[in-house]
């Protein structure tokens, strides 16, 4: 509570915006994440109020301009940076990317708002209530053969920034999105995220986040898939003091697919979690969700998961598997995996293991000559390389197995 | 011709072994030399530590050895690191190659054909060189290249798996290749292949122990000395003809032998 | 319920079959299958007043004749109890369970000390002989002991003079206190302490009997042991309390049976099991859970808060509990092992099967604390009617659970599209020389499956009946013999209702 009234001084409140008062009374009416609640139950309390301890940065024109790290852009990727002027219109012959009225946008977010549960949808609160009309990015997009889409949202050192996107993607819409999240030292960034699938459409997306020692993240993402909608999500999350990745995602009808594999790679005493929320609210849905975490040092990685298939959502087929290496015995791995279910024709099943690397795996290679290092390095590749190579756009131009097997 | 080959240094010598896995006492003294030149099989029934054996040459992290040595070219290798092992030549050839799922075959086998050509000064080969050189070798296992590009072993028949075993084995020309049940599980034709290939490998210098069960591989290469293992030891040893006798009297007949010294 | 199931499974079948395949009378007369064990014995009781306070405490201790440790001990308990709060975090949703409203001490009337089976009054052994658990002499069942308790005092416990000679010590805890007050002592709430949860504190403050197993060193119990419980007030609670030793390189097998009558009201049962396990000892729990689950439309039904939990003290000591549940308006329940010792083992077994309006909330948890211990679930979740089956589970291994290893599989089958299942594991791991692997999937019967049945002239019901018993499998053989064929026909009993 007091941490949340530390922000609102912060923030000046003269020129809140309505979405912005709803924000700060539910906040206020709600408790701050405690460990009573099963969303925040691990969370660690005094990393999450680190995370609240840094000023609210709305100005982004007092910061020198953002350097985006390499990869250099090319002229085939459309790049956008969310607090930079995004003054996008893109008509083309195959597709259109528009920005959202500032009367559409207030629409949607109200509309998404009145779906929000106050435990389980903090983070957008907080994101809501900190982001000012800058920091929000509203796209609808249109057609086929659009290039591939970047999306950059960083946080600046001391400070606490809040980033929000909206994308609508129009009816049998394809495109291929990767989203970037960024941290500097001693920073934190609220990023939350919001998707509107429209019928046939289908979205490759990918969510790159990564900091520096002392960067925090909280990275809300809701997805509405309508139907025949196909939703496929790849993310890395590393490099955090601390940081929680949630998805949210319904089939609003049913009858669509989605696919997830997440990877997070925890070290120091860095902690990092996903929390991951399948709604099924109508037949024939498809999930495959494999999510990975390594845990090194003495980090803490999470993973809970529900899967829910009500009565409607008869012939669903949902498959969710939690997959964990645990490199330290001063590391601690935590997953979750949970069905909900109701409806009796469906497909569900879930998994979870917790091991180390496989020691006869690395023995035979060993026998081979290959050093132990090598050994585990060759196996950690072929563990991060499923997820890896689901992320789209950055496969070819970020390296990111290089980034994570090579730094320390 | 023994006399001969005797006269240079042995390969590997195995000097009273014992080891144990969780405390349970596995192998209980057990000794062997291989000279240059030399093939021995060694022969007995499921459990009597004839894998464990060759495992503990190869440096198994779950055994411990709790008496005796095991020298490589007069040097004692009990403390080395298996891939230490590997690279100054001496190579495994395992009962049950394990998938490794997502690690290609073909990165594989070029890091570890490099390792051992690092050890011998010799040049490492970039991935053009290799291909070359592996698809020379795929010559000798009769596989197709496509093997190349799965993962380890991956869904790959029990036939492919000791194939492949035998075209590491071709890669990385180890001094002495332990080959445990390489005949195992295989048809009449993938066996001549197997045998073939280890043949073409074997020469003058190189040493050469075959672990099996049965007498079908020992016709197709003929070994110098069979010893017979039970629980944990050896208890038998004599020339080719003593896995002949083996075949027909079966394993009952060496129930009744005190251990030879 | 039961009908209206058919018209949905219809929906869901081929309709080729299955319209010439069920009867609806047939399935009219399995619905009308009574709760068997629903009649309530004619019996004059003492009872004490309803509610509860530290008089009522000292009263039920005083009845007891116990000496001051256990006093001292419910007191604190009751203290601790009444800072509690209850629990909500289960997915249960049920009425508030007034305290006051309960009657904490119920026994049947009968002379101050009985010294053999003849002086129990006759109504009882009916009683019992009815359950299926006949305790006289002529009657009793071979090769199994049994403590019967009824309502909150054990009534007769048989075999005891054999038992003996092998230094067995069976016999109500009430007993126990009286005759073997050390061992109480010594390990009274040691495996679940009085502050543990809000029931298990509820229990240790009122608990009013249960049963009482030693095992001296190096024996083998010469025979299954077994207790049945019997509620018949409809207005007391019961509260009973087991303890079980088994000293080095014991073992025992143990058998835990339940019924209760009909009534409209709910009952509370909040039982506290504690087991102990020295080095080389081994304890096999069974249950077979049958009390009275309520009506169709949910009303009545006994509340079953029970804590289990067993503690693997020595090396090399195994705890194995094995329940098939399906009584009961709501079950709250998970049988755990605490791993201390190096190479202990643990493991669970479970079938439940809810219908109408029940709610399940079962699993356990396996805490591996000591080195190499290992950890086996196997859950069978069957749901039908508008009931609610959970499996709730934590494996955790700790910081020094070095090479230790748990498997767990937990199974889903849903009958009906109003039933759910839900599957909660909670899985932690602070020790990277371990390996942890979970399992879990849903499933119906399979048309395919029914249909092949059917068309070797198996009929409908036994076809449903034999795949859910072969869903179950995995469970029904860990049971002792006698107990695997009680739990089929109890599973059967309990299905022709819902596919019915």
């Amino acid at each position: 509570m007091e941490i949340i009234e530390k922000i609102k001084t912060n923030k000046s409140i003269d020129n809140q915006t309505e979405i912005q008062k709803i924000c700060l009374d539910k906040l206020q009416s709600s408790p701050l994440p405690n460990p009573r609640s099963e969303q925040w139950r691990l969370s660690n309390k005094s990393k999450l109020s680190n995370f609240l301890e840094y000023s609210v940065n709305e100005n982004n024109e007092n910061n020198s301009k953002f350097e985006i790290p390499y990869p250099k852009n090319t002229q085939s990727t459309i790049r956008l940076i969310i607090g930079e002027n995004c003054q996008i219109k893109l008509i083309e012959k195959n597709y259109s990317i528009q920005k959202l009225s500032e009367g559409e946008l207030q629409k949607y977010i109200k509309e998404q708002m009145s779906f929000f549960n106050q435990n389980e949808n903090w983070s957008d609160l907080l994101n809501l209530f900190l982001s000012c009309k800058n920091n929000i990015l509203g796209l609808k997009i249109n057609g086929s053969k659009i290039p591939p889409i970047e999306i950059f949202s960083h946080a600046s050192s001391n400070s606490l920034n809040a980033k929000t996107l909206i994308i609508f993607l129009e009816k049998n819409c394809n495109v291929e999105l990767l989203q970037v999240n960024l941290g500097e030292d001693n920073s934190s960034l609220s990023q939350s995220t919001f998707f509107c699938l429209e019928e046939n459409s289908s979205l490759n997306h990918g969510v790159v986040s990564y900091g520096v020692n002392k960067s925090n993240l909280l990275n809300s993402l809701n997805v509405i898939q309508q139907k025949n909608s196909e939703y496929n999500l790849g993310s890395l999350h590393f490099k955090f003091n601390y940081a929680r990745f949630e998805i949210r995602i319904k089939q609003s009808e049913g009858n669509a697919k989605t696919n997830i594999k997440g990877m997070q790679i925890t070290k120091k005493d860095e902690q990092i979690s996903t929390y991951t929320k399948i709604d099924f609210d109508g037949p024939n849905g498809f999930l495959d969700q494999i999510n990975k975490s390594l845990a090194d040092d003495k980090s803490h990685a999470i993973f809970e998961g529900s899967i829910i298939v009500p009565k409607i959502a008869q012939k669903t087929d949902a498959s969710q598997l939690s997959r964990n290496l645990l490199l330290s015995n001063r590391a601690q791995i935590d997953t979750k995996p949970q069905l909900e279910i109701i409806a009796d024709d469906v497909k569900c099943k879930h998994g979870a293991t917790i091991s180390q690397l496989n020691e006869e795996e690395l023995f035979y290679m060993r026998t081979r000559g290959i050093t132990l290092t090598e050994a585990s390095k060759l196996q950690l590749s072929s563990y991060f390389q499923e997820i890896i190579s689901f992320i789209p756009v950055s496969k070819d131009r970020w390296d990111l197995l290089d980034k994570i097997l090579n730094e320390n | 011709m023994q006399s001969k080959m005797k006269e240079s240094d042995p390969i590997l010598e195995v000097k009273n072994l014992s080891a144990s896995t969780d405390n349970l006492p596995i192998l209980k003294g057990v000794s062997l030399t291989v000279y240059p030149g030399e093939i021995h099989a060694i022969m007995g029934r499921n459990g009597c530590g004839k894998s464990t054996l060759s495992k503990i040459i190869a440096g198994h992290p779950s055994y411990n050895i709790t008496n005796g040595d095991i020298k490589f070219l007069g040097k004692n290798i009990n403390s080395l690191e298996p891939e230490e092992r590997s690279q100054s030549g001496i190579f495994l050839g395992f009962q049950y190659p394990i998938e490794i799922p997502g690690v290609s075959n073909l990165e594989f086998l070029r890091v570890s054909t490099n390792a051992r050509r690092k050890f011998l000064n010799k040049e490492e080969l970039d991935t053009f060189d290799f291909e070359e050189l592996v698809k020379e070798k795929l010559e000798i296992v009769k596989m197709d290249q496509a093997f190349l590009s799965r993962s380890v072993n991956q869904g790959f028949s029990g036939g492919e798996k000791k194939r492949n075993e035998i075209l590491q084995m071709a890669l990385l020309e180890p001094k002495i290749a332990i080959l445990d049940e390489t005949d195992s599980g295989l048809d009449i034709d993938a066996l001549r292949i197997v045998a073939s290939g280890i043949k073409r490998i074997s020469n003058a210098q190189t040493g050469i122990i075959l672990i099996t069960h049965y007498q079908r591989l020992l016709d197709e290469i003929k070994p110098n000395y069979v010893h017979v293992m039970s629980d944990g030891q050896i208890i038998k040893t004599g020339e080719s003809d003593l896995a002949l006798e083996l075949e027909k009297k079966g394993y009952e007949w060496t129930d009744n032998f005190i251990k030879e010294t | 319920m039961g009908v209206s199931f058919v018209k949905v499974y219809k929906a869901n079948c081929n309709k080729l079959f299955l319209d010439n395949m069920v009867n609806e009378n047939l399935v009219k007369d399995v619905v009308k299958e009574p709760y068997k064990y629903g009649f309530v014995t004619d019996i004059e009781t003492e009872k004490i007043e309803k509610g509860l306070n530290e008089d009522i405490i000292k009263l039920i201790s005083q009845k007891k004749e116990e000496p001051r440790f256990l006093l001292d001990f419910r007191l604190k308990a009751f203290k601790r109890w009444q800072k509690m709060k209850e629990p909500d975090w289960a997915a249960l949703g049920y009425k508030k369970i007034d305290y006051q409203d309960i009657i904490y001490y119920s026994a049947p009337k009968q002379k101050e000390k009985i010294s053999s089976l003849d002086e129990v009054d006759p109504k009882l052994l009916e009683t019992f002989d009815k359950l299926g658990i006949p305790l006289t002499e002529q009657k009793k069942l071979t090769n199994v002991a049994v403590d019967a308790v009824f309502d909150s005092v054990s009534i007769a416990t048989t075999f005891r003079e054999e038992l003996a000679e092998h230094g067995v010590i069976f016999c109500s805890i009430s007993e126990a206190v009286k005759n073997h007050a050390d061992l109480i002592e010594k390990y009274l709430g040691t495996v679940v302490p009085a502050s543990d949860n809000y029931f298990a504190a509820l229990n240790s403050a009122v608990f009013s009997d249960g049963s009482f197993v030693y095992i001296p060193k190096g024996v083998t119990c010469p025979m299954d042991l077994s207790s049945y419980f019997r509620i018949n007030s409809g207005d007391s609670g019961q509260f009973e309390r087991t303890l079980i030793i088994a000293e080095e390189s014991s073992s025992v097998s143990y058998l835990e049976g339940c019924t209760a009558p009909m009534f409209d009201t709910n009952t509370l049962h909040a039982a506290v099991v504690e087991l102990i396990a020295l080095d080389d000892a081994s304890i096999k729990y069974s249950t077979v859970q049958n009390w009275y689950a309520g009506n169709e439309e949910g009303i009545g039904g006994i509340f079953n808060f029970v804590t289990k939990r067993g503690k693997c003290l020595g090396k090399r000591s195994k705890i194995s509990w094995s329940q098939v549940e399906t009584g009961s308006a709501i079950t709250w329940k998970y049988p755990s092992c605490l791993l201390l010792g190096e190479e202990s083992v643990g493991e669970f077994y479970s079938v439940a099967l809810t219908n109408n309006l029940q709610q399940a909330d079962t699993g356990t948890k396996m805490i591996h604390i000591g080195p190499k211990t290992k950890s086996t679930i196997v859950s069978k979740g069957i749901s039908a009617g508008n009931s609610k089956n959970s499996y709730r589970g934590l494996v955790k291994m700790g910081t020094k659970a070095t090479g230790s290893r748990n498997y767990s599989q937990c199974d889903s089958m849903l009958i009906g599209d109003q039933a759910s299942a839900n599957t909660f594991p909670y899985i932690k791991s602070q020790q990277p020389d371990s390996e942890i692997e979970h399992e879990a999937s849903t499933c119906r019967i399979s048309e395919d499956q029914l249909f092949y049945l059917q068309s070797r002239g198996i009929e409908f019901e036994e076809a449903v009946s034999m795949m859910v018993s072969g869903f179950c499998r995995d469970v029904f053989n860990q049971l002792p013999m006698e107990f695997a064929a009680e739990a089929d026909k109890l599973l059967a009993l309990k299905l022709e209702g819902s596919v019915g």
